[in-house]
């Protein structure tokens, strides 16, 4: 050990130097390219006779015409090398005999020799048909035509689409099999679902790995920072991450400084969020007729009509900022990026704000040494809303009571049992600030040509700070134009929670490649080490003063402060391995092998192993296909893996005492404790085996490429609460989240079927004008295959009257709606008392006309019927892009159909005083409207039924950009700008959809999900921006 | 370089090597405890079962109740005393419990199965903990007859709830236990519940248990496991017992009547010379720590207009959901000048434009009748929150520090006095039922010969322990619960709404074993 310091001080010494370029290279400006020179002079061993050298520029765009920024232009066989600019713009020095080389993630390479020409552009071949593409996959790269498994890979470029917050957003309807639900909640990422819902209660989010570190959240990440992400789709290509894989891996990988002349851009965005899709409530009349229609109390007019979204809606302001800087020198790359970013939400008081920091830098320590550094920063601060409650109100409050009048809120719960929505947000404080730190470290040697070591250390640290203050308000005149009801907080109170956690990974690799004639080997093995450790502290005190400085625990009473803390923490130690082999570029065959061991199991099911073997054949590169011309690539891929999902709590099996249960002896306090629940001590992974079958295709010179793939994929043994005999005991554990009454245990399977298939077809008609037109649509049957013991798991609660709508059993989709079957609507008393049972009963005696009627089975009871699932038959998307001279267009499409989804504010309606929608006052059933769809006006608590269950099938424009790039020779009169784009996005501007709420993409766990309770509203923006180069 | 580079790779699997070895995948769970490091645990675990008392669940007695909302319900609300209260469509499933509508999915009867086989789960892994305990005998098997005393009490409450329950007396061995152990989802007949689990277990403790006098406030003790025998037996018809074991209570002299009766449910008359066995509240972490919802869910509830309490904790605000409202028919139950009548029921004042309207006992005013609910609220279930504290209330309006009153003196003389009469020594009875009237402002009574004197008696456990959680129980304990409720106007069904059903759940969850009550 002693001995290494001497290598770290020389380290030091060679980091030092290359800073100390670095900075007088920024002071002088220009003496890039000398010393570019220099450098290829030195390497070449020529130093006496200099060739002739000019400046070459040029504009490197892809098939598309998009513009492409950081495409590395390299000088063949020396270190020479810029990367194009915010405009796709480069300029290097050459000679004339100079070959540039232009290669860039995700496309493939291009060699243009320079031949005395001063302006050479570039259009390089986008990367789904690239043959010779290099995609990350876990622990390394590999060319994406020699993958037997199921992977896709997007460029930064295509991620970076304003106004999105994450990377996972930007690739909605873009890749086959990659289901992405968003939500337009600030600071809230989309849900992720890849080839259908494998689990219920593990954890159904796919794996992220940012640069090596496995997180769980990638909104702090600011997306211009991403150079390139893979999403590993099939067990085949996931099974290198094991026991974690089964919801699939989406592998980010940031931007590196590139060869050449430093970088500087600035990017920035201005937009404006609008509410979308809303919801018509009823109006003052409507209101009061509906009212009196379903005999409910006397209502009589205001003089107001309030439309309560209107109240807690807005419109928001979003503004994003990002300057990037980046370049390297003959050893040291090095990149900093800023971002800023503002986004008010549209609900009132809703705001977003992060500010992000990346330093990545890689130093050439010595030949065959390499050492990279990454450190990522961000902090974000929240403004969250009481949105469940004041969304929930906002449907319900009568329209007769005033919003605000005078700083004075309506009292709509002296008139009905619901809070003022405006005041339901503006009673309360809750904020939130992140800090959170990634940094990575990583050590390449190759000693020789065909071995690389490996050694990444990765880590990432979190610092959440939660307040929530609660305001001291009565129920009097100084709060509401008038007094009573029951909307007060007699004592304010403050909550401060801080959440940390870290958490570590240790990867060590040794990576060997070599050819023999016709055979082409790679090895692969590695080990990893993991910690994972969290921590939580809240502290609580009423009667803090209302003033925002003293929202301090220590400001309340001392005699009412409560406090609490607890902690997690599980690690994992794992094994991996890889073969890839491939025979005359034709014969592919992966094999996979990773052993992990988890700390969240007992000892005796510690260890899970998830194996994988795949192969292809590139039939394209067989003899008989030489002779034609039509095919340009044809392979066909097929594939086998074995992985696993671990997202189990850490006390899943392990019987746990609850403490601090009191009791008063002598008048004192005495804290007792119980085992309060029963636990499943042989609980265990839940393992995913997965088939996939694939075609991947390129034809026609590159027009049309395209990929068909077909899935079959089963969960075994996936974790189910079952419900167990009362007379066993089990009872609520605050610390655990196991229900009471529950045991978790491995006893479901889940089959995923599906197909996929892409297509992209791209042209250029003439030298200014080029487009392309892709889509891409999977189909994907989820279905519930074994229960073990038969007991179906039920969830999806929406109130009091509908306990639970969703039911996951054999033989239908996880989390199905499972409710009473309305057949039609009473239009008389005639049909109430011909609607019997077997014995001449009447079934629903107490239905009056207008009244619902209801399915009941051969037993004369009520019969609940499955009625759909939120998961969809398949989901697609549409793309189409047109570059005309500086123009650019791009319009992204996406949709589903097929699914279901549950009306839940609609349900939740509780009484004769609560709003109803406007279409529903207008279409009731009456005398004279005699309609089969809606009942008679009524006072809610409706049992759940079909009634609430609507289509979830909508189609949706995405994103369309409209862009502009300034021309170079109007630029070069400002000396400083070398680029500039600007362009307009509209985002989310146009919907269809049956559904008749607010939005049919409803987010949630794998048994509650496609319930519209307290969705955040859609919203569509329009946002302007610029792209800058320096 | 390449050497040192080579060994710094060596280095880094050398400590990767050691760092997974076993004992980094040992990691215990942080932040919970597990039986065996709890040097505690048995004391700990007994501690526990008496806080079952308070709650299982601290959301509040929704799915899993011993004392709470649900409890209420199936006992007050369920008899002629009470209403379901709060206004209409408040809490539905209450009101099939008043109504007997209530059907096998009520998921108040649920939180009352899983509420007390809850609590009986917690005495069972205290008993198990007990036995292997390192503490000494004597301690053992005082604190094994405590906990032995509140599980027959648990099967006490379960058998007049639902009759014949599953036995469980052990700890379960895994979640699977009822795959192979019938006896965890099939019913025992109630006389099995009766002679295998509560008389043993009041025995056992009546046995072990020392004299009030001798123990530690709020533990069980000799004369609590005597009383709540002696009434054990009175359910068994069991007169000899029955009058044996209270009349030892009365002997005892631990115990008497105190003056006031209006004291006995505020916090002044907490464990008084009356009281035999209450559930404890008191503060706990700075906050109050009664039983969930029991005070709030019963407090008198505001219907219009602001109420003006300045010295109150919410100056404007009302006192609770308004449930479980006393009946009419109980209001007419009192003889004139009881006392007990206006200790018991919160009656507002029926002119609607009262200015000042009622004063409780603290000074709180409630308007008229035109600002709240209903026109009576139960006053024993009243806890103050004047800001002076004149009752401790740390604001938790949740976990008001409510003392339940479960046993208390005066139900001994009652019991005495019945079982007395069906003995035929009608003297004793009368004796002790004057006590009892004289007490409530009320003259020696005039009822003589067995039947009449056994309607007095009846009377008197009616309006002296009304809201108290025993007349539903009573009504049919005597046989007239049919007679009684319907005479009220309630759709009681002879023969069946004795009893709750078994939650439809747990008959699912057995397989069919579970044979639900007639009737449902």
């Amino acid at each position: 050990m002693i001995k290494a310091i001497p290598v770290f001080s020389r380290i030091d010494q060679r980091v030092f130097a290359l800073t100390a370029k670095l900075i007088l290279g920024l002071f002088l400006a220009g003496s890039f390219p000398l010393k570019g020179r220099a450098e290829k002079n030195r390497i070449t061993g020529n130093t006496i006779q200099v060739p002739p050298v000019h400046q070459v520029t040029g504009h490197v765009q892809d098939t598309s015409g998009a513009i492409l920024v950081g495409v590395t232009v390299s000088v063949k066989g020396t270190t020479q090398a810029t990367s194009t600019d915010a405009n796709g713009n480069y300029m290097i020095p050459v000679s004339d005999t100079d070959i540039l080389v232009f290669s860039f993630i995700g496309y493939r390479e291009v060699e243009a020799p320079v031949k005395g020409q001063t302006v050479i552009n570039i259009t390089l071949q986008s990367s789904s048909q690239s043959l010779s593409e290099i995609v990350v996959v876990g622990y390394g790269t590999q060319q994406k035509k020699y993958i037997t498994g199921a992977t896709a890979t997007i460029s930064g470029a295509q991620l970076s689409k304003p106004p999105l917050l994450t990377a996972t957003q930007a690739i909605q309807g873009q890749v086959a099999g990659v289901q992405v639900i968003g939500s337009d909640q600030p600071g809230v990422a989309p849900t992720i679902r890849i080839r259908g819902t494998g689990t219920m209660l593990a954890g159904a989010n796919p794996l992220y790995v940012v640069d090596g570190v496995i997180t769980s959240d990638i909104t702090n990440i600011n997306t211009a920072d991403i150079a390139s992400m893979s999403i590993l789709k099939d067990a085949s290509s996931e099974a290198i991450y094991g026991v974690r894989a089964a919801n699939g891996v989406i592998i980010i990988t940031t931007k590196q400084g590139k060869k050449g002349k430093m970088q500087i851009s600035y990017n920035a965005y201005v937009g404006v969020h609008m509410p979308a899709n809303l919801v018509k409530m009823a109006n003052a009349q409507q209101y009061i007729d509906y009212v009196q229609a379903s005999l409910g109390p006397a209502v009589s007019p205001t003089g107001y009509s309030t439309d309560w979204y209107n109240q807690i809606l807005r419109n928001g302001i979003e503004q994003n900022h990002s300057v990037s800087i980046s370049g390297a020198s003959a050893k040291t790359r090095y990149l900093l990026d800023l971002g800023y970013l503002s986004d008010q939400g549209i609900v009132i008081d809703n705001v977003f704000k992060r500010f992000t920091l990346r330093s990545n830098n890689e130093f050439d320590l010595a030949p065959g040494l390499t050492l990279g550094l990454d450190a990522a920063y961000s902090n974000g601060n929240t403004q969250n809303v009481n949105l469940g409650t004041a969304y929930n109100d906002a449907y319900r409050a009568a329209p007769l009571i005033p919003a605000m009048i005078n700083g004075k809120y309506g009292n709509t719960s002296l008139f009905q049992n619901v809070g003022n929505p405006i005041l339901d947000i503006q009673d309360n404080n809750n904020n939130t600030r992140d800090n959170h730190l990634e940094g990575s470290g990583y050590l390449e040697y190759k000693p020789v040509p065909w071995l690389t070591l490996r050694s990444d250390i990765n880590d990432e640290l979190d610092f959440n700070n939660n307040r929530l203050y609660n305001d001291q308000f009565a129920a009097d005149n100084n709060t509401f134009v008038t007094p009573g009801g029951n909307q007060s907080n007699s004592i304010s109170n403050l909550s401060v929670q801080d959440n940390f956690f870290y958490h570590w990974v240790w990867d060590n690799t040794a990576t060997f490649h070599k050819q023999f004639g016709q055979h082409d080997l790679t090895l692969l093995a590695g080990t990893t080490a993991e910690e994972f450790f969290s921590q939580y502290i809240q502290g609580y005190r009423m009667n803090v003063p209302s003033n925002p400085n003293l929202w301090y625990l220590n400001e309340g009473d001392a005699n009412t402060q409560s406090n609490s803390s607890n902690e997690e923490k599980y690690t994992r130690n794992s094994y991996l391995g890889r073969i890839n082999y491939s025979y005359g570029g034709k014969y592919l065959l992966t094999v996979n092998f990773r052993a992990d061991a988890s700390s969240i199991f007992s000892a005796a099911h510690r260890w899970a192993y998830s194996p994988s073997i795949g192969a292809g054949w590139i039939i394209s590169e067989e003899n008989f296909m030489r002779n034609q011309h039509i095919v340009d690539f044809l392979k066909l891929r097929g594939s086998w893996g074995r992985v696993g999902n671990d997202a189990i709590p850490p006390d899943a099996s392990a019987i746990t005492v609850t403490p601090n249960l009191p009791y008063f002896f002598g008048g004192n306090a005495t804290g007792g404790s119980a085992i309060t629940q029963i636990k499943d001590q042989n609980i265990g992974w839940e393992v995913n085996d997965e088939t996939d079958l694939g075609i991947e295709f390129s034809s026609l010179k590159g027009k049309l490429s395209g990929e068909l793939g077909y899935y079959n994929k089963l969960t075994q043994n996936a974790l189910i609460y079952v419900l167990v005999p009362g007379t066993l005991g089990s009872q609520p554990n605050p610390n655990s989240s196991i229900p009471a009454g529950y045991v978790l245990t491995n006893a479901a399977n889940i089959s995923n079927i599906g197909e996929e298939v892409s297509l992209k077809w791209n042209d250029r008609i003439s030298r200014k004008l080029s487009y392309y037109i892709s889509g891409n649509i999977t189909f994907n049957k989820n279905n519930v295959v074994g229960l073990n013991g038969g007991q179906p798991y039920i969830d999806g609660p929406i109130g009091a009257n509908q306990p639970d709508v969703t039911r996951t059993d054999n033989g239908h989709p996880i989390g199905s709606f499972y409710v009473q079957k309305v057949l039609g609507v009473f239009q008389n008393q005639a049909e109430i008392n011909a609607y019997t049972d077997s014995h001449g009963n009447m079934l629903q005696p107490a239905a009056v006309p207008g009244d619902f009627k209801y399915q009941f089975n051969s037993n004369g009871i009520l019969d609940s019927v499955y009625a759909g699932s939120y998961q969809p038959v398949a989901y697609y998307g549409f793309s189409l892009g047109i570059t005309y001279g500086n123009f650019d267009f791009s319009l992204d499409t996406y949709g589903n159909f097929g699914n279901k989804v549950y009306n839940g504010k609609k349900a939740f309606r509780q009484s004769f005083l609560d709003n109803v929608e406007a279409s529903t006052a207008n279409n009731r059933w009456t005398n004279s409207n005699k309609t089969q769809s809606e009942p008679r006006a009524n006072g809610g608590e409706l049992p759940a039924s079909t009634y609430f269950v609507e289509s979830g099938s909508f189609f949706r424009v995405d994103n369309t950009t409209l862009g502009y790039t300034i021309p170079g020779d109007i630029l070069k009169h400002t000396r400083a700008i070398s680029s500039l784009r600007i362009y307009f996005t509209a985002e989310n501007p146009l919907t269809i959809k049956k559904y008749s709420g607010f939005t049919a993409e409803l987010p949630g766990t794998p048994t509650n999900s496609g319930i519209e309770l307290n969705a955040y509203p859609t919203e569509k923006t329009y946002a302007l921006g610029v792209n800058v180069g320096f | 370089m390449k050497k040192q580079i080579i060994r710094i790779f060596a280095l880094l699997n050398v400590t990767l090597a050691c760092s997974c070895s076993k004992s980094f995948l040992n990691v215990p769970i942080q932040g919970q405890s597990s039986p065996a490091n709890d040097p505690q645990l048995a004391t700990n675990l007994v501690t526990g079962v008496y806080s079952s008392l308070i709650y299982i669940d601290p959301g509040g007695g929704w799915n899993t109740d011993t004392h709470g909302i649900s409890f209420i319900a199936a006992t007050n609300i369920m008899s002629d005393d009470a209403d379901k209260g709060s206004f209409a469509g408040d809490q539905p499933e209450i009101g099939d419990l008043d109504n007997f509508t209530e059907t096998p999915s009520n998921t108040f009867v649920a939180a009352l199965w899983n509420g007390y086989y809850a609590g009986i789960s917690r005495a069972n892994n205290a008993l198990a903990a007990l036995a292997i305990s390192p503490l000494d005998t004597a301690t053992k098997t005082e604190l094994s007859a405590e906990v032995r005393f509140i599980r027959g009490y648990y099967y006490f409450n379960l058998v007049r709830f639902f009759g014949g329950v599953p036995l469980v007396l052990g700890v379960p061995t895994g979640p699977r236990q009822a795959d192979t152990d019938p006896s965890l989802v099939t019913r025992a007949s109630d006389s099995d519940i009766y002679n295998k689990a509560i008389v043993p277990d009041l025995q056992f403790a009546m046995d072990h248990l020392p004299l009030r006098s001798a123990q530690v406030v709020g533990r069980i003790t000799k004369g609590a496991a005597e009383t709540l025998l002696a009434k054990v037996y009175l359910y068994e018809k069991n007169w000899l017992q029955a009058f044996n074991l209270s009349q030892d209570v009365i002997n005892s002299a631990q115990y008497q009547l105190v003056p006031d009766y209006s004291t006995i449910w505020r916090q002044v008359g907490d464990n008084d010379a009356e009281s035999i066995f209450e559930i404890e509240t008191g503060g706990y972490g700075n906050t109050d720590a009664g039983v969930p919802l029991y005070s709030e869910c019963q407090g008198p509830r505001n219907k219009g207009g602001v109420w003006n309490n300045p010295n109150f904790n919410d100056p404007t605000g009302d006192l609770g959901w308004g449930f479980c409202t006393p009946s009419q028919s109980l209001v007419n139950a009192y003889e004139p000048g009881d006392l007990r009548k206006a200790a018991t029921i919160i009656t507002i004042n029926p002119n609607p434009l009262a200015p000042s309207g009622d004063t409780l006992w603290d000074g709180f005013v409630i308007p008229n009748i035109n600002s709240t609910q209903s026109p009576y609220y139960n006053y024993k279930a009243y806890h103050s929150e004047r800001k002076d504290g004149i009752e401790t209330f740390y604001g938790n309006r949740d976990r008001k520090e409510k003392n339940i009153h479960i046993l208390r003196y005066a139900e001994v003389l009652l019991i005495n006095a019945e079982s007395a009469n069906e003995l035929n020594n009608s003297s004793v009875a009368i004796a002790d039922l004057n006590q009892v009237r004289n007490r409530a402002g009320l003259p020696n009574t005039t009822a003589s010969g067995q039947t009449a004197l056994r309607t007095a008696i009846w009377h008197e456990r009616h309006v002296e322990l009304a809201l108290e959680h025993d007349r539903f129980f009573d009504i049919v304990r005597e046989g007239r619960a049919a007679q009684v409720m319907q005479a009220v106007g309630k759709n009681f069904v002879q023969g069946k709404n004795e009893v709750l059903p078994i939650p439809a759940t747990q008959i699912a969850l057995s397989g069919g074993k579970l044979i639900q009550n007639p009737g449902y």
